[in-house]
């Protein structure tokens, strides 16, 4: 029951009186610590200002053009829909041909039948969308970029976006007409440096692309974004299917591009 | 591990996967000695006392760099609702303004931030708030048993700007929880050896995925 509003109002005259007195105690430390040495000859020292202060906390950036991947932490057969029982599309390895840990791109997410949680991922193909489903458990922790990679077949240019902004451009060989980079939505797997080989240049990346064309390639036939040792051919549909960029090119890019970084190749 | 998770929360997200790398996770945690034995000269004594207390400093980063992600990704997923929502909202940008402030103090001497996998929890409300509870109660738990080992009044003055901030984040999740918000009249500490079990025990902590290589190209060129 509350109480009669008398009673009420010596209630939060009390609160009131409290919070006075608070500050009356509060005024007297002051005088104290200000004024002269109690009696006992001592006063209270001035506390410490803090040595860092934290600033203003900031709400999470709106992006817009993030996408995220994640490390496959086993391999695990990705299926056309989010339950067990679903039609297999495709087996998803822990390591790329290039013996580098696997990472996939995701699209997004499910509760199957059972409650259990899916994941919808891209599947590394040779065609424009070949996505699957994948337990949430055959992948590890997500990672979030928000970059992504034009290649312009026809114009023979790449362009790297930030946020949607172009931060980058460069001139670029692709596939042959016998041999053509496969158009579609592809992800950087992997960054590979100081190997043997001068014809991949300084940096090569390795990307979810694969050849439609060439199909008995070591390793999958996979498409590569990466440097030249024959700069003069560039920009020209001079490749088996890989990207190719003039070195200086390459190694900027090799700057500013994360792994999982989505790649439209149109 | 009952005796360090007092409510459970992170007792279900503890299913071993057997992909944790200990020994990354037990340098990024609590790893250093914080006692320095055998300085008796004034200047190497203040010495040591910076690098305690900057020891104290990295230890405490750790412990925000695990919330801040954990917040985070709860927030760039989109999985939760209502709430918990607005309090991974608010919450979270709390623990990346203490991220940002400590590490611009340590300067270069701040830890790098470990990748973390959180396996789901931060896609499952439930789960989410189980988590959320038992890491914030863990914050205010080891800022506390931290905080008289400061021997810079400065430092001390603001790491309690911080704890309190940290009790009232455990406050908040644990009455949206359905939990009492302070149970106990006194509250203790846990130590590091306890956090660090309790952490690990978790496996959120793994060992970055490696992506490079410098074997040839078997790209088709």
């Amino acid at each position: 029951m509350l109480p009669q509003r008398p009673q009420r109002l010596r209630g939060l005259g009390a609160v009131a009186a409290l919070i006075g007195a608070g500050a009356a105690t509060a005024g007297a430390i002051t005088l104290m610590h200000e004024g002269p040495p109690s009696r006992a000859g001592t006063s209270l020292p001035r506390p410490a200002d803090p040595a860092f202060l934290v600033g203003h906390p900031a709400k999470l950036a709106d992006r817009p053009h993030t996408s995220w991947w994640a490390p496959v932490r086993h391999g695990a057969i990705a299926r056309r829909a989010p339950t067990p029982s679903a039609e297999p599309v495709a087996l998803v390895r822990r390591r790329t041909p290039e013996g580098t840990r696997n990472v996939i791109q995701v699209l997004g997410r499910a509760r199957g039948r059972s409650g259990a949680l899916w994941v919808q991922v891209r599947l590394p193909s040779g065609t424009r969308e070949v996505t699957g489903w994948l337990d949430r458990g055959a992948l590890s922790g997500y990672d979030f970029v928000n970059t992504r990679l034009i290649v312009d077949r026809r114009r023979l240019r790449a362009t790297l976006l930030r946020g949607g902004r172009p931060v980058f451009s460069t001139v670029v060989g692709v596939g042959q007409p016998s041999s053509p980079t496969p158009a579609g939505e592809f992800y950087v797997r992997n960054r590979l440096t100081r190997y043997r080989s001068p014809a991949y240049g300084p940096i090569a990346f390795g990307t979810s692309a694969q050849s439609t064309a060439v199909t008995d390639w070591p390793g999958g036939g996979f498409v590569g974004i990466h440097g030249t040792d024959r700069p003069e051919l560039l920009p020209g549909r001079v490749s088996h299917g890989c990207i190719r960029m003039p070195n200086r090119a390459i190694r900027r890019l090799g700057e500013l591009m994360p792994i999982g970084t989505p790649i439209t190749i149109r | 591990m009952e005796a360090l998770d007092r409510d459970g929360a992170l007792a279900e997200t503890a299913e071993p996967l057997g992909l944790c790398d200990r020994s990354e996770l037990l340098r990024w945690i609590g790893g250093a000695s914080l006692l320095v034995g055998g300085l008796a000269l004034p200047r190497a004594a203040r010495a040591a006392s910076r690098k305690e207390d900057r020891d104290i400093l990295n230890y405490a980063l750790s412990l925000e760099y695990l919330q801040a992600s954990f917040y985070t990704e709860a927030e760039r997923l989109k999985s939760l609702r209502g709430s918990f929502k607005e309090q991974a909202r608010v919450v979270g940008s709390h623990e990346r303004a203490h991220v940002k402030a400590l590490q611009g103090l340590l300067g270069a001497a701040a830890i790098k931030k470990p990748r973390f996998d959180f396996q789901g929890v931060t896609e499952d409300q439930s789960q989410f708030r189980d988590t959320a509870v038992a890491f914030e109660d863990l914050a205010v738990a080891a800022y506390k048993e931290e905080a008289p080992r400061i021997r810079s009044p400065e430092l001390l003055a603001a790491a309690i700007r911080i704890h309190s901030v940290e009790a009232r984040h455990a406050a908040w999740i644990r009455h949206l929880a359905g939990a009492l918000p302070a149970p106990d009249a006194f509250d203790e500490p846990k130590s590091r050896r306890q956090v660090r079990e309790l952490v690990a025990s978790t496996e959120f902590v793994v060992a970055k995925p490696t992506t490079r290589s410098s074997d040839d190209p078997n790209f088709i060129g």
